[in-house]
């Protein structure tokens, strides 16, 4: 189906009182929304000028606006789908609705992939430290929910604490079973971090601690992504600099893509996302870090409202310890691509053949 | 040892005056710290957070635009948490050695000269030149009350492991400059690298690749950068310190992640997961 042939999204029949004429595009918000609202000043202006009329009048236009856009998203295509037209009317459409909701000028940017940029990640993890600030740094800078309730919390960065081994003199002649018949283990039953076993809650005074190593862990934009191959509403996908997005519009929140990756990235909105006015980050991108609904998966997407400006993602610029290092794969003088020529680099579960572009590397 | 002592009593005779200036600084810093902890007094007290390590360099916060902050402190640690600006209170790096095929101006460095304004008195106040009698002849490290008095991280002092000691690095009259081992011209504090790197060569050339340590700003090989230089984030006095020696000292992390539902603590965490 190309995009001429979608169906007309403001039948007769479903027509909303007030829009005379049948609409030449497909998008509802050029019919509905606008002349409910003119209809409604026309009628507020004979009515009244009272000034409780006026607050009521701001009420009831925001609401408006709100239900507005609802109606237009309702009808709205996938964003793949769209042309440059539809796209600059789903971007007026959210800054609208977000600048009401959230009290402030809030632009949503539609940038697309820029020519010759393939995005990397390399992170050392020798030099993590697990400070945690990458986490909420991403939090700070990508509108996740933040509220207390159980649900309500979300990040996107994971920090793996693993134990590291210790094979100590002391212990090299014991291990399971202990103590009796035939000695069958040695202490190297101690885990030592191999199995990604480990603890995501820890909280000691100071970081890093003797005895510990830190993973951290988020959205690897796999070459090939398992969840794009599940999402049964296509609504993930490859975007052409290779970040694995998600137009949150489409997502009827089945979930299979959390099933489907093998990294624990994604995080399922199971409550209303809560997201103080003040705390709100009014720079955002459609495919990026606008505030979401409930009912829709999430997860890292590299700061597409940054990095397809050119500048570095918000968990690269806060690393105390500048572990992590982001840049274009296909520039061979790009930090990325020069960690990977020169350092000891390796992809997480290498196995599974999802080609992560994300890299852990040590010194 | 009588010797030593009587330098002593010169030094602190002389050091009194910086005393008193650094007794200053120490009140503004806690000042600043406690106007970082509770969020609530952010609102009159400017929010000054802490970039890579703490005591090394910081950042007030101010807005840039209507809403938009130059940077946001952690309300738990102090720590920057998120750049708006990320340039602010820069100036260029300067010509570094194998690094001109970066573009003019795109290399940018936050000058901690100011920070360490301390520095500069410290050439006109003692070490002026006049080498006091009773100075030690030899260049063993001795150890020296009256800097120890102001950097306490001194007496644990373990760069190099005692091969090395305050003259190695910090210029014998220009208290304000670094040594540079050929010739007289010396090092700024803005650039450190100059000097670590005749040591730590390995990771100068990392550095200057963009492979170790911290850059903010733009990605691309070619965009404009906030470069920071070593000392922004090791302590040269005690590059090892932290348990686990890895150059970096320890600090508090911040928050951990919201427990399952349900769940009272992370023990379960704890328990090893793999039966045996
Ligand atoms: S890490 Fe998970 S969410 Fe990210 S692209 Fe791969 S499969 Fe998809
Ligand atoms: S900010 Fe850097 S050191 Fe801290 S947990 Fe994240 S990657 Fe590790």
């Amino acid at each position: 189906m190309t995009p001429n042939e979608t169906p007309q999204a403001c039948p007769a029949q479903e027509q909303p009182a007030g829009c005379p004429v049948p609409p030449a595009s497909a998008d509802p918000a050029a019919c509905a929304p606008k002349t409910s609202r003119r209809d409604f000043l026309k009628a507020g202006g004979t009515l009244s000028l009272s000034s409780l009329m006026g607050a009521g009048a701001l009420m009831a236009q925001s609401d408006d606006a709100h239900a507005a856009a609802e109606w237009a998203e309702h009808f709205q295509k996938n964003y793949r789908l769209m042309t440059d037209k539809e796209k600059d009317e789903a971007r007026l459409r959210l800054e609208k609705r977000y600048s009401a909701e959230y009290g402030k000028k809030v632009t949503v940017d539609t940038t697309g992939p820029q020519p010759g940029v393939l995005m990397g990640y390399a992170l050392n993890i020798r030099k993590c430290i697990g400070c945690r600030r990458c986490v909420h740094a991403c939090v700070e800078e990508n509108n996740q929910s933040r509220g207390k309730r159980p649900g309500e919390k979300i990040e996107w960065i994971q920090v793996l604490r693993m134990e590291r081994g210790e094979f100590s003199k002391e212990r090299m002649n014991q291990g399971y079973p202990e103590g009796l018949g035939i000695q069958v283990g040695g202490n190297a039953y101690t885990p030592a971090g191999q199995v990604l076993e480990g603890q995501y809650h820890y909280n000691p005074e100071t970081v890093p601690e003797k005895d510990a190593n830190y993973m951290p862990i988020a959205c690897m934009q796999c070459e090939k992504p398992p969840c794009v191959k599940v999402c049964p509403v296509r609504t993930t996908y490859r975007e052409g600099d290779g970040v694995v997005v998600i137009d949150y519009n489409w997502c009827i929140g089945c979930r299979m893509c959390m099933g489907a990756c093998p990294y624990w990235a994604r995080r399922f909105n199971v409550a209303n996302p809560v997201l103080p006015k003040e705390e709100m980050n009014p720079v955002t991108h459609y495919l990026g870090n606008r505030p979401r609904m409930r009912g829709v998966v999430e997860k890292c997407h590299w700061c597409l409202q940054r990095s397809r400006h050119g500048r570095y993602p918000a968990c690269v610029e806060v690393c105390p310890v500048g572990a992590r290092k982001f840049g274009n794969l296909l520039d061979p003088n790009s930090e990325v691509s020069l960690v990977l020529a020169r350092k000891n680099v390796f992809r997480l579960k290498a196995e599974l053949n999802t080609f992560p572009k994300f890299f852990y590397f040590y010194d | 040892m009588k010797k030593l002592a009587i330098y002593t009593l010169a030094a602190a005779l002389c050091g009194s005056a910086l005393y008193a200036v650094s007794a200053v600084d120490k009140a503004a810093e806690q000042a600043k710290e406690a106007a970082a902890a509770p969020a609530e007094a952010a609102a009159k007290e400017p929010l000054v957070c802490f970039e890579s390590r703490k005591g090394a360099s910081e950042i007030t916060q101010k807005e840039v635009k209507p809403g938009l902050p130059n940077v946001k402190c952690s309300p738990t640690t102090g720590a920057a948490l998120w750049y708006g600006d990320p340039y602010e209170g820069t100036v260029p790096m300067g010509k570094m050695p194998q690094m001109a095929n970066l573009p003019e101006g795109q290399a940018v460095v936050r000058p901690r000269t100011e920070k360490l304004n301390l520095v500069a008195m410290c050439a006109t106040a003692c070490h002026n030149g006049v080498v006091p009698p009773g100075f030690p002849k030899h260049k063993k490290p001795v150890p020296i009350p009256t800097m120890e008095g102001m950097l306490p991280e001194v007496k644990d002092f373990q760069h190099g492991r005692g091969a090395i000691w305050c003259l190695d690095c910090h210029h014998a009259t220009k208290r304000d400059k670094l040594v540079d081992h050929y010739g007289d011209p010396s090092i700024s504090f803005d650039q450190p690298q100059l000097l670590c790197g005749k040591c730590h060569g390995d990771k100068l050339r990392d550095w200057r690749d963009g492979i170790h340590g911290k850059r903010i700003g733009e990605f691309a090989s070619t965009g404009k950068k906030r470069w920071f230089t070593c000392t922004e984030c090791h302590n040269p006095h005690n590059v090892q310190d932290g348990e686990r020696n890895r150059g970096f000292a320890q600090l508090q992390p911040e928050p951990a992640p919201q427990l399952p539902k349900g769940m009272k603590d992370a023990r379960h965490e704890k328990l090893h997961p793999i039966p045996h």
